[in-house]
């Protein structure tokens, strides 16, 4: 029997009802009294000097109540790494010059959207083209023409880790090997577009935004800073999200101009983006250039590893600085790595700005290891699941001055691995192959890069006289289902049932702060949170209990099934509502409020805790055109104590759908700044018939930082699901990548190049 | 200029007066009300704004409001009776069949389509019938469980009706 | 107690080891480092160039002269 009544079983979602009734509102719906439709004119250059903006002739048509420019706004700069003021740079509107095709550099609110597009073309620009660089090796050459003034070489973050002796260490190794690759970006496409409506009370000065975000209080912060306002006279509300992915945690020009525009009508102003501006100026994953070296003893066993990286970040910050960090750190995971050393620099370029996507640097920089980690197996002779074994992370396993990996269950995932699929694949047809890819992802950053002074996350719960809970909590659910995990977990920390207790979501004036979803961190740091909200109450109903039980202080009492009562002694205790009513009557009606607060201490650099895992992907290729089919998937993982089993299964297989279209179909490609398939027309999603079959085994732990032991689950899985299936298609049919998205006419021309090879030798 | 649209949503009959390039959607979102319905490509490529006209599943994005002159449409807002769920909305909430939900109002009415001309589909066919539906959260998998499970318990229930 | 440590030239920062203040001092986005490096004949780009290729020529090669020119504390 499971010792928990909630946690650990399949629940469905709390929101579910108002989902599939079409009743859950989305900023994309949001409508107020008198409100404003509002449309950003956007730069058609990559890099130009504004020269001049007439907005006269805008501003004539019927319809058109305001019209801004740069120095309209309150010219605030503002980005996620606050820590830094130099890297707080983005602006409401470009003001001197704009850096991408799309900066937007005026916006206009009308009485309707077509009147507001309508309307840009009647604003005049006149540029000053610059010279632009697209290319971060180009850009970091002296010559290069600078994205921003202030940083030369257009070298906009760097970041080393190193730990042991690595270039001794590769000294001493029997094999040493050095891939480069090429790792492409990726939209995060959600299916709800960026929206944003302010609301602007005069006769406060206080302001209202409801935005489709991943953390109303990045978003809060980020108004601040550029509306020069105090954050506490901001309130951010996140209504149901369609999505985010990693694309929604920067203030975007959307909430920033509707924010401005209202204060200057006096009216709510809604700014939604088209899905061609979804595409062209919203943040994506971050592409890249690896280099990788490592050196193992013939035995399979890793002695050392080098990596450096040039990322293309785009014209501006936004979370590509974190990006660049992580993908060095990824990059060791999940193996004990003796001696490292990395380098990464972020370059800017004259493009939309590349940030955090699902994986957050783990989706590019595992491509890289686990295939290059392949290719060392086969030149030594060594089974892939035998390499991974012998080089996997253990329980308490620490790299020096970075990480400790407290809970992992690498080793017993792999094992189940080796066991399925030898129960399952052990015949393969001709040209299919299997790969493997192993993997491990944080359960939240412990970086402070946003500068907040507050504690990582805080929940508040009140009981009411009646049993009824009302759980405030700042959490974003984007779709991950963190709403339900944290009923869930309130709900089982109080000993009562899930229908007892009404949330609160993500209002910045109501709930105590969180950071936001990002990073995998609502599990870990807002469970926590709210278990610790909901144990203040229950330590309190306990108490009212023990006095009324009258039992000696040594024994213990717990809660649950709606009851509080002698752990020893089940029997001898209380219903939870008679003792409500207790603790509320019997203490002068002092409210029965608990609030909890988390953030991690001395946990490293990195995570307080790291999911584990392994993927395994069986795929076809069709050699006569290069398709490739994704028969089935096995993904093993470790994520602690799973919350919700439902939940976690859904997240994992999104997440694989997403790694698959990094690995086979997702791409932007650009040329002169220009993105030039911005629509699911041309930007290619894996789709149903497309999608494999998964299976998903379980592999418990318990991490002592996470809430039950639980920790992240699903962003972890986006990263293996490429390399897997990149190892199985050379497995199949013998051909190696050194870039992702395989689209057919890269493998077929790989499939040719080798044939053309083989045939050159035999002639010889 | 305006021209007049007659046409009956959710069992409720309307008479409006829209401009001719109005979208389906458009009016259904904006006059009427009814939000349950998404839109979101711009380039009719992701079901996700699907109602049924007439008894068919269409992309309320790529149909002119006017050409639902005279005929009946049914939306998301229409399928629960009262507090009752309909078994294929029920089939979702319990298969987890959906994430941010974004794109489930047009699942949900595809799939009651789907159900309507072929009650007892094989995956294949599911998958095939929503080929057209972008998911970004889910995957997929969950969500055709979710509608076999949904052509179950219709299945069941008319098998409740037939024997009373 | 004799000086051990090396400062930057540029701001307060104090290391032990002249690498662990090239370290800091290529992180440094802001002109006065970049402009310091120029005065000791040393060009920022060809520094992460180098850094950027396997090996260490880049910290290496900013550490000597940090090594040398670093004032003591």
């Amino acid at each position: 029997m499971s010792e928990y009544s909630i946690i650990g079983k399949p629940t469905t979602n709390v929101d579910g009802a108002a989902k599939v009734t079409g009743e859950a509102e989305y900023t994309f719906d949001m409508t107020l009294p008198n409100m404003l439709y509002g449309k950003l004119l956007r730069s058609p250059h990559p890099h130009a000097r504004i020269v001049s903006i007439d907005t006269s002739e805008a501003l004539k048509l019927p319809g058109v109540k305001a019209v801004i420019t740069g120095k309209d706004t309150p010219g605030g700069k503002y980005g996620l790494w606050r820590r830094f003021s130099e890297l707080s740079d983005q602006e409401a509107l470009a003001t001197t010059k704009v850096r991408f095709i799309g900066d937007p550099v005026a916006a206009i609110a009308a009485t309707s959207e077509d009147i507001a597009e309508e309307a840009l073309d009647l604003i005049q620009v006149e540029y000053e083209p610059l010279p632009a660089v697209f290319e971060p090796l180009e850009a970091i050459k002296d010559d290069a023409p600078l994205v921003h003034e202030d940083f030369e070489n257009n070298i906009n973050a760097t970041r080393h880790i190193e730990w042991g002796n690595v270039d001794e260490a590769f000294k001493k190794a029997d094999y040493v090997r050095e891939d480069r690759f090429n790792l492409l970006g990726q939209h995060p496409a959600p299916m709800e577009v960026h929206s944003s409506v302010a609301s602007y009370d005069k006769g406060s000065g206080r302001l209202t935004v409801w935005s489709s975000t991943q953390s109303p209080y990045f978003l809060q912060l980020g108004l601040a800073d550029a509306l020069k306002m105090r954050e506490g006279n901001i309130r951010v509300i996140k209504p149901h999200v369609g999505g985010g992915f990693g694309g929604k945690n920067s203030t975007m020009p959307d909430s920033v101009n509707a924010a401005v525009l209202s204060m200057k009508t006096g009216r709510p102003v809604k700014i939604v983006f088209s899905r061609e501006e979804e595409f062209t100026t919203t943040e994506h994953r971050t592409s890249m250039h690896l280099a990788i070296k490592i050196g193992l003893k013939k035995d399979g066993t890793l002695l050392a590893k080098e990596v450096k990286i040039i990322t293309d970040g785009g014209a501006y910050t936004g979370l590509g600085a974190t990006t660049l960090y992580l993908a060095g750190t990824w990059i060791t995971f999940p193996y004990k790595t003796p001696s490292y050393r990395y380098d990464g620099f972020r370059t800017y370029t004259n493009k939309m700005w590349a940030s955090s996507v699902r994986g957050f640097g783990a989706t590019s920089a595992l491509y890289a290891s686990e295939t290059q980690l392949d290719r060392a197996a086969r030149d030594l002779g060594m089974d892939p699941l035998e390499i991974r074994r012998k080089n996997a992370m253990t329980p308490g396993y620490e790299a020096p001055g970075q990480y400790k990996v407290e809970s992992c269950g690498l080793l017993p995932c792999i094992e189940k691995m080796e066991q399925r699929v030898k129960q399952k694949w052990s015949k393969l047809s001709k040209d299919e192959g299997i790969g493997f890819a192993a993997f491990a992802y944080m359960s939240g950053g412990i970086f402070n890069w946003i500068d907040t002074p507050y504690a990582f996350s805080g929940a508040m719960v009140k009981v009411n006289i009646d049993g009824t809970v009302d759980l405030f909590t700042q959490a974003s659910d984007i779709g991950q289902g963190t709403n339900t995990v944290n009923v869930m977990i309130c709900a089982e920390e109080l000993g009562i049932g899930i229908e007892d207790i009404r949330l609160h979501p993500a209002d910045t004036a109501t709930t105590l702060t969180d950071l936001g979803a990002w990073g995998s961190r609502e599990t870990l740091m807002n469970g926590n949170a709210v278990k610790a909200a909901a144990a203040e109450i229950k330590n309190k109903l306990i108490e009212v209990a023990r006095l009324k039980l009258g039992e000696n202080i040594v024994y213990d009492l717990d809660a649950k099934d709606k009851r509080i009562y002698l752990a020893l002694r089940p029997e001898r205790g209380f219903s939870y509502y008679d003792v409500v009513k207790d603790a509320i009557k019997g203490n002068d009606g002092e409210p029965l409020v608990g609030i909890g607060h988390y953030t991690p201490h001395r946990k490293g650099m990195v995570s307080p805790a790291f999911a584990m895992g392994i993927m395994g992907i069986r795929a076809k290729v069709d050699r006569e055109t290069g398709q490739v089919e994704v028969k089935e998937v096995i993904a093993v993982h470790d994520c602690g104590q799973t919350i919700n089993p439902l939940g976690a299964r859904g997240q994992v297989e999104g997440s694989i759908q997403m790694g698959l279209g990094f690995g086979l179909c997702e791409d932007l490609p650009t040329e002169n700044g220009l993105i030039l398939n911005p629509s699911f027309v041309d930007y290619k999603l894996v789709r149903t018939r497309e999608m494999p079959q998964i299976e998903l085994f379980d592999v418990p732990t318990y991490d002592p930082e996470g809430p039950y032991g639980a920790k992240e689950a699903a962003e972890a899985t986006t990263a293996p699901t490429a390399p897997a299936l990149a190892n199985a298609i050379c497995n199949a049919v013998g051909v190696e990548f050194d870039s992702n998205v395989l689209k057919l006419e890269k493998v077929f021309k790989a499939l040719k190049e080798k044939e053309a090879k083989e045939k050159g030798k035999r002639r010889r | 200029m305006k021209k007049e649209l007659k046409f009956v949503v959710n069992g409720e009959s309307y008479d409006l007066w829209v401009e001719p390039k109005t979208l389906l959607v458009q009016v259904l979102r904006d006059e009427l009300g009814l939000k349950g319905t998404k839109w979101c490509c711009d380039s009719g490529s992701c079901c996700a704004c699907a109602v049924i006209l007439d008894g068919k599943v269409v992309k309320s994005c790529s149909i002119l409001a006017l050409q639902a002159n005279g005929k009946e449409v049914l939306t998301i807002e229409g399928l629960a009776n009262g507090t009752e769920l309909h078994p294929i909305q029920q089939a979702f909430i319990d298969n987890w069949a959906f994430q941010c939900g974004f794109c489930t109002s047009g699942q949900i009415m595809a799939t009651k389509a789907l159900l309507a001309e072929n009650p007892k589909p094989t995956r294949e066919e599911i998958q095939l019938a929503m080929d057209g539906h972008l998911c970004r959260c889910t995957g997929y998998n969950m969500i055709n469980e979710a509608i076999q499970d949904a052509a179950e318990r219709l299945q069941t229930q008319k098998a409740q009706e037939g024997a009373k | 107690m004799t000086n051990t440590n090396y400062r930057c030239p540029c701001c307060r920062k104090i290391c032990s080891e002249p690498h662990d203040l090239a370290r800091h001092f290529l992180g440094q986005t802001d002109k006065k480092h970049k402009d310091w490096l120029k005065t000791q004949g040393l060009s920022y780009a060809q520094l992460i160039t180098s850094q950027a290729e396997f090996g260490n020529k880049g910290y290496d090669t900013l550490a000597e002269v940090l090594g040398k020119e670093a004032p003591r504390c």
